[in-house]
């Protein structure tokens, strides 16, 4: 009786999420799975369309290989950017002077709004009055001013840099939090047993930041599926579609192609390979994702 | 085996100078407890030995070798820390073998090394299991076993029974003390409880503001202290000391007790008296002190009370049963021979 009154109580503190966590994420999920089975548009009643725009997706469509291949790479960088944060991170963690004063300066760019962030490095990466170019040429680098955005070659990569650039930051607050959650004696132990301090970094500290790696990981990952804002500011998925992400070209089978049962069928497989892929981040950390030592 | 040698050993951190000067002898296969209360800089010194702080001056000898300026791993020490400093995304076996892997010896020998030491400390069940698996105990035996399968010159334990519960501690005090006999490297050992030094050690230092107050064996310091802090701080129940006046071969103390004393002159003194020594009797004579028993704490072997003489409580560890219940008046019985006597301004025996 009294386990059963506790069991309501329960219930009654978790459905007003429940129920919110339902209509905003649950239904409209089922729902594109079932969208993506049919012909749909805002014009037409729905029909059953089988396999018929997952087989479109998978044989006839050049550009879904093209998005789904930048966003591979897009997903790609993370790994470096974490590098990066991890290397930073062990810098403002050590006994240098200003320390707080880095780490803070390399976190402002994170809670930089993503268009503000996409509206600067607009302007850096400019032909004419861009920083960039302006330094290469000042620098000796180049003698013509490159036009980044518009480049074939360039375009990617020059994105790549400014959500880098972007989520660096948060990389590195999250593995300094993992750094200096590592008990110092470990350290000590590891000088007293003689332990190199190349050892002490592979054998101590990166298997100690497995949680954090993963974090990182996963949230680049997602970040590489939803970096719309981004890619729709800069350069709207061009040069043709050499910036065309999975998320962006979705979009615009949606709502500028108006080809929603299309566009669910691409959610469809960018909701499986992030399936996939945190799988696997999860599985090459040891399986122990999350787990506090 | 070595020795160990401290030569005018300083350190301070910044302003504060934590340890301000010394110099200690451990002569081969000793053990020696560092004791003292909290932030007496036991820990420091230990922690210089290991190579982990740098001496703002002085010298550390090692086996007749100065490695002051030597990295830890070149001094040829184990260490086992107060939280055992275990790693844990790695296996008992693992964490065992760690340190012999950076010294080149072949895998061969590191399986049988940490084979024939966790066999020795009855840990072998465990090998393949991760820290977080093992109970505070366990975790101990491993943080040993860590530091023993080295084979190192010299062991350093910092506060090694500290985390465990009560009984544990008791357990793991008499496995480190038949642990001594079986590997008698030379050992220094840090701690700030005074049971652990007086069971353990060969030698005791007693340190306090981070110089020595007295060197010497579990009985040395415990029958002749050679200051009213060491008087304080070895036996549990601590020394009662008490105001006195020493007045030409006469202790009087605050309640106006007199006690005959061997030593000449006139001054204000400590008088100290050890719980044990004050014995209970229905038919006292001698020299006595009266009182009120203000708190009884009966522990089964014996019973403690507690009383005012002047305006100082002092304790007394009596039989059982003799005294029941606070309120009660008591007259405990004195031999003046094992009354201490301190310089009331020095601390210093007299």
């Amino acid at each position: 009786m009294r386990s059963r009154r506790r069991a309501t109580v329960i219930a009654c503190f978790l459905a007003p999420s429940l129920l919110i966590f339902i209509v905003y994420r649950i239904l409209p999920l089922v729902w594109n799975v079932v969208l993506s089975f049919e012909y749909w548009s805002p014009l037409h009643p729905a029909t059953w369309a089988g396999l018929d725009n997952y087989q479109e997706m998978l044989q006839d469509d050049d550009v879904f290989w093209l998005a789904l291949w930048n966003t591979l790479i897009f997903l790609g960088s993370q790994p470096v950017a974490i590098a990066l944060a991890l290397g930073i991170a062990l810098l403002v963690n050590s006994d240098l002077k200003g320390a707080s004063v880095y780490r803070t300066i390399v976190f402002l760019s994170y809670p930089l709004m993503t268009v503000a962030v996409a509206i600067i490095w607009h302007w850096m990466y400019n032909e004419r009055g861009g920083l960039i170019n302006y330094a290469l040429r000042q620098l000796g680098i180049i003698h013509q001013p490159i036009a980044f955005l518009d480049s074939f070659a360039w375009a990617l990569p020059s994105i790549i840099i400014a959500n880098t650039w972007q989520v660096l930051g948060f990389f590195m607050i999250v593995l300094l939090s993992g750094l200096q959650n590592i008990p110092p004696h470990l350290y000590e132990a590891a000088r007293v047993d003689g332990a190199p301090a190349w050892a002490r970094f592979f054998r101590i500290t990166l298997p100690m930041l497995r949680p954090s790696v993963f974090l990182c990981l996963v949230i680049g990952m997602l970040n590489s599926f939803s970096a719309f804002d981004l890619i729709y500011v800069m350069t709207n998925g061009g040069p043709g579609h050499a910036t065309e992400l999975l998320i962006t070209y979705i979009y615009k089978q949606g709502f500028v192609s108006t080809r929603f049962d299309y566009a669910a069928a691409l959610t469809v497989a960018q909701f499986a390979i992030l399936l996939l892929l945190t799988w696997i981040a999860h599985r090459a950390v040891g399986g122990n994702a999350g787990a506090i030592e | 085996m070595a020795t160990l040698e401290l030569r005018d050993l300083r350190k301070s951190f910044g302003p504060v100078e934590v340890v301000p000067g010394v110099n200690l002898d451990v002569a081969e296969h000793e053990f020696v407890v560092l004791v003292g209360p909290s932030g007496c800089g036991k820990s420091t010194i230990l922690r210089m030995i290991a190579g982990l702080e740098e001496p703002t001056s002085g010298d550390i000898v090692i086996d007749g070798a100065v490695v002051t300026q030597r990295e830890p791993k070149d001094r040829d020490i184990a260490m086992v820390f107060q939280d055992y400093a275990l790693y844990p995304h790695m296996t008992v076996a693992e964490n065992m073998a760690f340190a012999l892997r950076y010294r080149h010896v072949k895998r061969a020998d590191i399986r049988r090394r940490v084979s024939e030491v966790a066999r020795m400390l009855e840990i072998e069940p465990l090998l393949q299991r991760t820290p977080r698996q093992l109970s505070g105990g366990q975790r101990q035996r491993v943080a040993m076993g860590r530091a023993i399968v080295r084979d190192p010159k010299l062991f350093l334990f910092d506060e090694p029974l500290s985390n465990l519960d009560a009984k544990l501690r008791v357990q793991m005090r008499t496995e480190l003390r038949k642990l001594r006999d079986a590997v008698p490297t030379t050992t220094i050992y840090v701690t700030h409880d005074q049971v652990e030094a007086m069971t353990l050690a060969d030698r005791i230092v007693i340190l306090n503001h981070g110089r020595i107050e007295q060197i010497g064996t579990p009985e040395d310091v415990y029958d002749t202290p050679a200051t009213a802090f060491v008087a304080s701080f070895i036996g549990a129940p601590a020394m009662n000391l008490l105001p006195a006046r020493l007045d030409h071969r006469q202790l009087r103390l605050e309640d106006g007790t007199v006690l005959p004393c061997p030593l000449d002159g006139a001054r204000d003194v400590l008088c100290g008296i050890r719980p044990e020594s004050l014995v209970w009797s229905t038919q006292p004579s001698g020299p006595c002190l009266h009182g009120t028993a203000l708190t009884v704490e009966p522990l089964g072997a014996d019973t403690l009370v507690t009383f005012l003489v002047g305006d100082t409580e002092i304790a007394a560890r009596l039989p059982p049963r003799s005294i029941r219940r606070a309120g009660e008046a008591l007259t405990l019985m004195l031999d003046p021979a094992v009354v201490h006597v301190f310089d009331q301004e020095t601390g210093q025996r007299i």
